[in-house]
Order: structure tokens, then sequence, then C-alpha cells
């Protein structure tokens, strides 16, 4: 049990260092990676993409902050 | 050798692999969608792969609409298409991978309404402020953002 959570860090910091790097070589224009926001962009040009990205932010609010809580934040 | 038993998910391995794995593919099919269309604008042939002008690689919307009752309606599709479509997630993540609790469904229903009751206006606010400066940014003559096509041309 106690592997269980140091696996899933790892897995997030790799995950999230790939994005960092990604980002990184795109700012620097080292090669011809875009950027994040260039992709979003093209993403939100479209419904869905927009309604998936709305939906994931949506989704990380509650799952963070809201989760376990009642409505209207009743103790 | 593996025996049946170490390669067999746990419950909280279904709970947490399933979803984490699902939302990564779907991210990265959306991301490599993006990539397709930023890499080979509408109307190229296959083979002309270049990568296009930063500025000029991603234009607004061909007959994107401006003005008050368009970003409304925006707002307002984007906001609520993205709320009904978490609905959906959850309704089938609770149904169809794991029942995690008797209030899960309330908590999604009630807490992500609570968060757009608390983001819709800050996020509707923001909205017309980026439409505002993108309308005060066009050049003189063109009405708001005229269409345009994959290279950045009017048409």
């Amino acid at each position: 049990m106690a592997r269980h959570p140091l696996l899933g860090y790892l897995v997030w910091v790799v995950l999230f260092g790939a994005i960092f790097a990604w980002e990184g070589l795109a700012l620097a224009r080292v090669t011809g990676v875009p950027t994040l926001s260039d992709v979003f962009r093209v993403i939100m040009r479209y419904p869905v993409g927009r309604w998936a990205l709305f939906a994931l932010w949506l989704w990380a609010g509650w799952h963070f902050f809201i989760r376990g809580w009642h409505f209207l934040l009743r103790a | 050798m593996a025996s049946a038993d170490v390669l067999a998910l746990s419950l909280a391995d279904r709970q947490a692999l399933v979803p984490m794995a699902a939302g990564y593919l779907i991210l990265m099919s959306a991301l490599g969608f993006g990539l397709r269309r930023l890499y080979r604008p509408r109307g190229a042939p296959s083979g002309a792969d270049t990568w296009p002008d930063r500025t000029r690689a991603t234009p607004p919307d061909p007959g994107r609409r401006t003005g008050w009752a368009a970003l409304v309606r925006r707002v307002a599709g984007t906001v609520v298409g993205g709320y009904l479509l978490l609905m959906a997630v959850v309704v089938a993540y609770y149904f169809g991978i794991a029942r995690v609790g008797p209030g899960f469904l309330e908590s999604a229903v009630t807490g992500t309404a609570l968060l757009l009751g608390l983001a819709a206006p800050v996020f509707a606010a923001l909205s017309w402020l980026a439409e505002r400066r993108a309308r005060d940014h066009a050049e003189p003559g063109e009405p708001g953002q005229a269409p345009q096509d994959c290279q950045g041309r009017g048409v």
C-alpha cells in the first residue's frame, strides 16, 4: 500500500515534466514544436473542443476544491 | 512468472487507473488533433507539412460573429456544453466503472453547479474583455474579425 502513492506521484512528475519540457522547447523555438497556447487555441475553435476543455477545468475544480463538501459549503 | 493475481487490477487500481488513462488518452488525442490542424492547414496537400507562421497559425473562426449576442451565445454554449459533457462522463463513470459512494453523484451535480455559479460571471467578463481587446486591435476597415483562410489571407 505504501508504494502505491509513490508510484502515482512519479507518474504525475513524469507527465508534468514532459509538458513543461514541451512548452520550454516551444518557447525557446529550438524545434518546430508549437506552444500549448497554439494547440489549445486551435482546439477551442470548435464547440466540442471548448466543451471538453471546460469540462476538464470544471472537473479539476470540483475534484480538488469541492468534492467531499456539502452544497453551499455547509459544514 | 507473474501470476494472474498480480496482473489483475484491484478496485482501487481500476478507480484510479482507468479514468486517468482515459483522460490522458482524450487529452493527448485532442492535442494531437490540434497539432495536425496546425501543421496541415485546410486544403493543403498531404505532403505540405510545413510549420506555419506563428502569428498566422490560428486564425479566427471563418464567419465567426461578433457582438454581444454572439458572445453571450458562445459563453452560454461553452458553459452548458461543458457542464453536460462532464455530467455525462461522471454518470458513465459511476454506473460503468465504480460506484464510489452514495454522495458521489450529488456532489458532482451540486459541486460543479456551485463552481459554475462562482466562475461563470468571471468567465463571461473575461471573455467580453478579450473580445473587446481583439476588436480594438483589428485593423481599420476590418469589421471586427474578418473571415480569413488558413494562411491568414482575407477571403
